[in-house]
């Protein structure tokens, strides 16, 4: 039979079990016994006793409040940091033991409070709690806790953590001690956490919190202390080993997880005095000083902005540097494409080893470096090329452009051509070269220019047949087109090395075929490949050449179909045999300097004027006086070729009646000692085009380009239908960025010419949003 | 014997006469096919590039192998064989005179 209700009163059992307790809380021995009669004791209340459990827990309460006090007494009656520390540590450690102890008893408590609240809330909570771990729902286990926070832990956390702090404040200041003080600390203030959503809670808003201001407080004073007494670099190196120190430190005295210290040390370390660091940026980078620039990275990169100024000022380093040395070196570097480019990639060199050993190659170091490169090699302080020479194209000057497309096809050629450079170079050497010219092309913003000029030398070479490497020629081909050169310009490139293999399988052809004509060479290419205009120099050619044609023509026309040919004198050249009475040479000429020597074949010794070598070859006036000053004024020679009166100083100079013949003393002139045989170069640089259209030639650049912007606008218009200004101005230039960067004001004029001939038209609502208009 | 002697001689005089003489001539032409308009209308590309499909189909390397021809009606228009072939499969009269197509030559 069981006990009614009401006959076991909580105050009959207490007086048994409260003895207990205390040894419990108060770590003495408990015999098994007594333990057993605790949990006997705890089922009895629980179950006779209807108000028992509240009682029960309200008396425990009380016992460990006391229990605390008594504690805390023990632990203020340490005078001393360490001792308060050690003392608090070792009553925190035994009574955290104790609260997974003594919650073991009253385990039925538990339920029984539980049971009420659960009958009181919805099973949802109930659900809830009985998922929890048995510790985590213990409810004297939590009394325990709170017990201990609301008590001692309220009333002495400010001199705890001061304590800490302290201990923290000496070990900065060199002095050693006991850090277990400061873990055992930092462990009571997170284990004292009841709160189970966030565990940290308590650590964070009280110990954390003081370490966080007292870290600050002590830099706050030694930072401004340390850059006043010893300056700026030796700052750098404080401020990097504090931080580094400080992040040790946070590691042994604080929770992981939280970068609030550092991010603190910092702002006080490197934050507040960056104008005074950045201030030493352009000094460091100017002097080449690396190791030091790495230390002043290492430490900006750590606030926001800090990194942005010193790229500014490797910019700006780079890019005045880069000029300055340009500009100082320019009489030699604007007549020597060679130095020109040897001293571009020294100056690319020494640069980007600054930002390997300065910045670790960091993406946003090399950007800024990029930046400045291309600012150097387009700037048009040193020379510039005007497109459109002297001409306004449709009304409109044209801005000028570096010339170092220019010179950089020139030093292409130098190595790709037989020249005395590139028969100094190994082939390693000249793949070498080669590779640091598509590297400053990489910069070059019209590289269009280059294109153009790299053709034109390429042509010359093909022509002449004076290529150093015919294997490294297609080489170079590739290399353009790896390094992003548009298709269409590099594609006509590779047609050409085609073409010329077509046209030598034809040159073979007609000579088996006519085995007389053993001194005739022909070249017969692609339009399509290789024209510039439809121009045609008209010449009249001496008879030994002219007799040639209709056989090459007859020929051709049994070898091909619908096709016609077109003569490219101004391309043609050869060799021929000059002989005086004492002397005997062979000359390379071109075509036109052959008709207008051929015209003395019939009288050696006369004077013939201007006019009538006009008649004689019925070369175009520019022309003549172009060639017969060649003849003239060879730069190479000591002895010219033909002498002439009146005195010129200029191929204008020359009038109908200038009277020109035949230099019967020419010779070579070898270690001052005259040579009568030998072979002299006349050709020099083989004309491609007439002069009218070299003018041309520039205009067309410029119009080729207004033709591939246009081009470029109704490709996007087409594919977006509508699109916005801005948006059409950034495509536009990622369409166009491998050939030249348009400008604003070439783009906007070449929208409104579309707009005007109804290829698009703005939108009614917004005047920046342009429509295609199919 | 004795008139060949003197034939060389008098040419051998006759080229030492000469001042200058010529040793090597490399001459240089550039064809084009012989079209009205350069133009291809059923591509819309230069009759000397290779036309659209071609372009599209050869890698760089095939450029110059000239296998891209034009040709001509009888009415003298002028297209890429490739595009005109494509052409006649629909309609077999000129793009540009509607006339009947008939090949008048083809491009070699
Ligand atoms: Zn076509
Ligand atoms: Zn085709
Ligand atoms: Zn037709």
């Amino acid at each position: 039979m069981l006990k009614e209700k009401g006959q076991l009163k909580f105050e009959d059992k207490w007086t048994y079990m409260r003895p207990i307790v205390l040894k419990l809380l108060k770590q003495e021995p408990v015999s098994p016994a007594e333990w057993q009669e605790l949990f006997y004791d705890v089922h009895l209340v629980c179950l006779w006793d209807e108000k028992g459990p509240v009682k029960l827990r309200d008396h425990l309460h009380e016992d460990i409040v006391q229990f605390i006090k008594q504690a805390q007494n023990r632990v203020l009656a340490q005078r001393q940091e360490e001792a308060l520390l050690k003392a608090y540590i070792a009553e925190w450690r035994k009574f955290f033991t104790q609260c997974n102890y003594l919650p073991t008893p009253f385990r039925q408590l538990e339920s029984s409070l539980q049971g009420k609240t659960t009958s009181a809330s919805s099973s949802m909570q109930s659900n809830n709690n009985s998922k929890k771990g048995p510790i985590d729902e213990s409810i004297v286990r939590k009394l325990m806790l709170d017990s201990w926070n609301d008590s001692i832990f309220s009333d002495i956390k400010h001199r705890l953590q001061e304590s800490a702090m302290k201990l923290v404040h000496a070990e900065r200041n060199g002095e050693a001690f006991d850090s277990q003080l400061v873990i055992g600390v930092r462990e009571s203030y997170v284990n004292l956490c009841s709160n189970t959503e966030d565990r940290l809670q308590i650590y964070r808003e009280n110990f954390e919190a003081a370490y966080i201001q007292s870290t600050e407080m002590f830099y706050r004073m030694k930072a401004p202390e340390q850059l006043a007494t010893n300056g700026v670099q030796a700052y750098m190196r404080y401020a990097d080993a504090k931080l580094r120190e400080e992040e040790a430190r946070a590691q042994r005295y604080l929770e992981a997880g939280s970068n609030g210290v550092i991010q603190c040390c910092v702002k006080v370390l490197v934050g507040n005095p960056l104008s005074v660091l950045l201030a030493e940026c352009a000094p460091l980078i100017k002097a080449g000083e690396t190791e030091r620039l790495q230390l002043m990275f290492r430490l900006l990169e750590r606030v926001p902005e800090g990194v942005q100024p010193m790229l500014r000022e490797l910019e700006n380093h780079i890019t005045q540097a880069g000029l300055a040395d340009m500009v100082a070196a320019a009489d030699i570097i604007t007549q020597d494409s060679e130095k020109y480019v040897e001293r571009l990639l020294e100056l690319f060199r020494k640069f980007s080893k600054l930002v390997h050993d300065a910045f670790s190659d960091d993406p946003r170091f090399l950007t800024a470096r990029d930046k400045a490169f291309k600012a150097v090699v387009n700037d048009t302080t040193v020379f510039r090329l005007e497109l459109g020479t002297g001409r306004n194209i449709g009304g409109k000057m044209v801005a000028p452009e570096s010339k170092c497309p220019e010179l950089l096809a020139n030093y292409c050629d130098m190595l790709l051509r037989r020249t005395p450079l590139s028969k100094r170079l190994t082939s390693e050497e000249i793949e070498s070269r080669l590779r640091d010219v598509l590297l400053v092309l990489k910069y070059v913003s019209n590289k269009d220019v280059f294109m153009r000029y790299h053709k034109a030398h390429l042509t010359r070479r093909l022509i002449l047949d004076a290529s150093a490497d015919s294997e490294k020629e297609e080489d170079m081909v590739e290399w353009l087109r790896e390094v992003g050169m548009p298709a269409d310009y590099v594609n006509k490139l590779a047609r050409m090395f085609q073409d010329i293999k077509v046209s030598e399988d034809l040159n073979a052809q007609f000579r088996t075929s006519t085995a007389r004509h053993d001194a005739i060479n022909i070249k017969i290419l692609n339009a399509g490949a290789w024209a510039r205009g439809s121009e045609r120099v008209t010449v009249s050619l001496p008879v030994e050449l002219e007799d040639y044609i209709p056989e090459v023509e007859e020929f051709y026309k049994k070898k091909h179909n619908g096709r016609k040919l077109q003569w490219y004198h101004h391309m043609s050249n050869g060799t021929i045999t000059f002989a005086t009475t004492s002397g005997k040479f062979d000359l390379d000429v071109t075509t036109f300097q052959m008709a207008v020597l051929f015209a003395w074949n019939q009288r050696p010794h006369d004077k013939i004027t201007y006019e009538n070598l006009r008649l004689a070859t019925e070369l175009p006036d520019g022309e003549l006086r172009r060639t017969l000053w060649s003849l003239v004024a060879f730069p190479k020679l000591k002895r010219q070729l033909l002498l002439f009166n009146p005195p010129a100083t200029a191929p204008k100079d020359f009038d109908e009646h200038t009277t020109f013949w035949v230099n019967q003393d020419f010779a070579l002139i070898k270690n001052a000692r005259p040579q009568r045989r030998g072979k002299v170069n006349l050709v020099g640089r083989l004309q491609l085009s007439t002069e009218r259209s070299q003018i041309e030639d520039n205009q067309s650049i410029v119009q080729l380009r207004i033709l591939r912007t246009q081009e470029a606008i109704i490709k996007i218009l087409k594919m977006r239908k509508k699109i916005s200004n801005a948006a059409l101005q950034s495509e536009l230039v990622d369409i166009l960025k491998n050939m030249f960067l348009p400008s604003k004001k070439m783009i906007k004029e070449q929208l409104e010419w579309l707009i005007e001939h109804k290829y698009m038209r703005r939108d009614d609502d917004d005047i920046n949003t342009f429509i295609y208009m199919a | 014997m004795a008139d060949e002697n003197d034939n060389e001689r008098m040419d051998d005089n006759q080229k030492s006469d000469k001042m200058f003489t010529l040793k090597k001539w490399n001459a240089v032409a550039m064809w084009s096919w012989d079209v009205e308009c350069d133009t291809c209308a059923i591509c819309r590309v230069q009759v000397m590039d290779a036309c659209l499909r071609c372009q599209a189909e050869s890698k760089k390397d095939s450029y110059g192998k000239q296998d891209c021809v034009v040709v001509w009606g009888e009415c003298n228009h002028s297209f890429h064989y490739c595009c005109m072939s494509l052409w006649v499969k629909q309609n077999n009269r000129c793009p540009l005179c509607q006339q009947e197509w008939s090949i008048q030559r083809m491009g070699k």
